[in-house]
């Protein structure tokens, strides 16, 4: 089974490494800087699990290469476009198309662009970056990916191949029984912990500290909470407790990246994590008064980093 | 008539600057730091509308020195009102009348307990500026003050003599007969911007480019003026259209001095501005969801500052 990757990055250069590592026949497509110092240097990997550098195989064009029997791609929500059209060409009639990115915006657009039967629901869950160097740091403990069909029917052969090859990387998760709603769980913890880390500029253990903190979090997670049961993806009551301890644990730390991203003036996913679960609440008639504030002041942010050049 | 101003920021040492250029024998009150710095350089003023200046005021470091004075004006941040009220008490003698120029209105419990109802003047500044980096008062517009009698009564002698100063200086404003009025009326202001560029993290321009910026903006000054109203002293249509008007222009580059504060990591008047607007409302079952994020957004950055934990 050959597996292209899209993009060397954080996410896509560690789940492809590890891939690459345990014999899966990988290539990633990348731009020329990147296909530089993956030459010169290899990809290098510095983690919890194992440091490793290693050559890879890279591509310039979608076009080369090919044909593939699947596509992994994790590009942030904002440059979904140039992804799509950057793996356009590596598509052939029985490619399979993973996005791993969080949200559910992006499903529509690559439906619509190669037709709902390529593309299947995935999901990253791996706490890691990229140094300017070009290094990929892996430093928390969790390093999973989930993926399956999206109509729950049993998994095309692509997919049972990549379970395996996952299983064999030594990454967790793999096949997925119900990622939709998979996704929809993450999205709702995710959505809920940028959108409030985010309007009140602090960690989840800064905002608690707030009179009203507590309250505005847990209200933002109902509102995330009934836009999913309004789609069918009520995570239940299990699933929803979990959600909302994690994000009020009494002096964490822990913050959204999306937060990380605000302070040092970055691009943020705005539209595809806050505004499209508002869209969506919308549409359900759900009503969405903490969302709304958050989204204001990402958009705000937005107009102000524009304003800046 | 002797003035004492505690402290010599962009409103205070501006508001001084221009009655020590008129005549009015003004003293100012400063911790060590600032009273070397203005002793070496004097009060320095720069202005683009009324003009730089760079004057030798008289300067104390304690209350007890240089009095008794008629007037005192209280030039200093919500958070600091307890030193300062420290710092002025020995200046205070028995005719001596405090002026506060401090936003919103919890400082009046505390001034009155401390120095008698009686003493207390209310007041306030609508003068814009900062400090540059050499401790020079740059004035951006705004030059106008008000002050008057909280119960509503004939202005005492000092208020009439501090009113005649302010005209010389050409300082707009001056005394008022309705000066709990036009403290909600700057009130439901500040709390309306101060709460949006605080939480919202950019000007009035910047919000409204915003989809739902001046929708959120023109209901959290609704939730304001509802509660002033619920105090007694529902501002005018047209205080409230003027206001209304100025914080939802497009492009406006109108902006509250807290997110200076934030930006620079320093002290708010979370509590003073939005903070008890918002215990306000909530005591006159008000509903006000806005001004609870903007609150809930300020404790938190209060918080982080508190832990060291901003950048």
């Amino acid at each position: 089974m050959k597996i292209l990757i899209l993009g060397a990055g954080a996410i896509g250069g560690y789940v492809g490494g590890r891939l690459h590592q345990s014999g899966a026949d990988v290539t990633f497509l990348v731009r020329p800087a990147r296909q530089q110092v993956l030459q010169r240097d290899g990809l290098v990997i510095k983690s919890t699990k194992g440091d490793i550098t290693q050559k890879v195989k890279t591509v310039l064009k979608g076009s080369e290469g090919g044909p593939y029997d699947l596509v992994l791609l994790t590009p942030k929500a904002y440059d979904l476009d140039s992804a799509i059209e950057a793996i356009a060409p590596a598509v052939g009639s029985n490619t399979t198309v993973v996005p791993l990115l969080n949200g559910m915006r992006h499903l529509d657009v690559l439906d619509a662009r190669f037709g709902k039967g390529k593309v299947v629901g995935g999901l990253a869950r791996v706490g890691v970056a990229m140094s300017t160097e070009g290094t990929i740091l892996h430093t928390s403990p969790f390093a999973a990916v989930s993926f399956g069909e999206r109509d729950g029917k049993p998994p095309r052969q692509a997919l049972a191949e990549l379970d395996a090859a996952i299983k064999k990387s030594g990454i967790d998760g793999g096949l997925h029984g119900n990622i939709v709603q998979d996704l929809w769980d993450k999205w709702i913890m995710l959505c809920s912990l940028a959108a409030t880390n985010c309007l009140m500029r602090g960690s989840s253990g800064d905002i608690l500290e707030a009179d009203e903190g507590r309250a505005i979090v847990m209200e933002t997670v109902d509102e995330c909470h009934k836009t999913a049961a309004a789609a069918g993806c009520d995570p239940g009551e299990a699933g929803m407790q979990t959600i909302r301890s994690f994000l009020t644990v009494k002096g964490s730390r822990f913050t959204a990246s999306m937060l990380h991203d605000l302070e040092k003036g970055a691009m943020v996913e705005a539209d595809h994590i806050v505004g499209d679960m508002i869209a969506r609440a919308k549409k359900a008639g759900i009503s969405t008064p903490n969302l709304r504030m958050a989204y204001a002041h990402l958009q705000v942010y937005l107009a102000r980093r524009a304003r800046a050049g | 008539m002797k003035i004492l101003i505690l402290g010599a920021g962009a409103v205070g040492g501006y508001w001084g600057a221009r009655l020590h250029q008129a005549g009015v024998d003004v003293t100012f009150l400063l911790r060590e730091k600032r009273a070397e710095t203005v002793r070496k350089n004097g009060l320095v003023v720069k202005s683009p509308k009324t003009g730089d200046a760079a004057l030798p005021v008289k300067v104390v470091t304690r209350g007890s020195e240089g009095g008794p004075y008629d007037v005192i004006i209280l030039a200093c941040k919500g958070y600091d009102l307890a030193s300062a009220m420290d710092a002025v008490a020995p200046a205070v003698g028995a005719n001596t009348t405090i002026v506060p120029i401090l936003n919103g209105h919890m400082h009046f419990a505390a001034l009155d307990a401390r120095f008698g109802k009686d003493k207390v003047a209310g007041g306030l500044a609508r003068i814009s500026g900062m400090l540059g980096p050499s401790g020079e008062i740059l004035n951006s517009g705004g030059t106008g003050v008000s002050f008057g009698e909280r119960d509503g009564k004939a202005a005492r002698p000092a208020l009439v003599e501090l009113d005649a100063a302010c005209r010389k200086a050409g300082i707009a404003g001056g005394l008022h007969a309705n000066i709990n009025q036009d403290l909600w009326d700057k009130w439901i202001m500040l709390g309306a911007i101060a709460s949006m560029c605080g939480a919202m993290r950019g000007t009035v321009g910047d919000i409204m480019e915003s989809d739902e910026g001046a929708a959120i903006m023109a209901e959290i000054l609704e939730e304001c003026r509802q509660v002033a109203a619920a105090e007694g002293y529902p501002p005018s249509g047209e205080v409230v259209g003027a206001i209304r008007t100025s914080l939802t222009q497009k492009g406006g580059k109108s902006v509250a001095s807290i997110l200076g504060d934030i930006e620079k990591g320093g002290a708010i008047e979370a509590k003073s501005i939005v903070g008890d607007m918002l215990a306000r409302a909530r005591k006159f079952g008000v509903a006000a969801p806005n001004l609870r994020f903007a609150y809930a957004h300020l404790q938190t950055y209060e918080a982080r500052r508190a832990r060291g934990g901003l950048k």
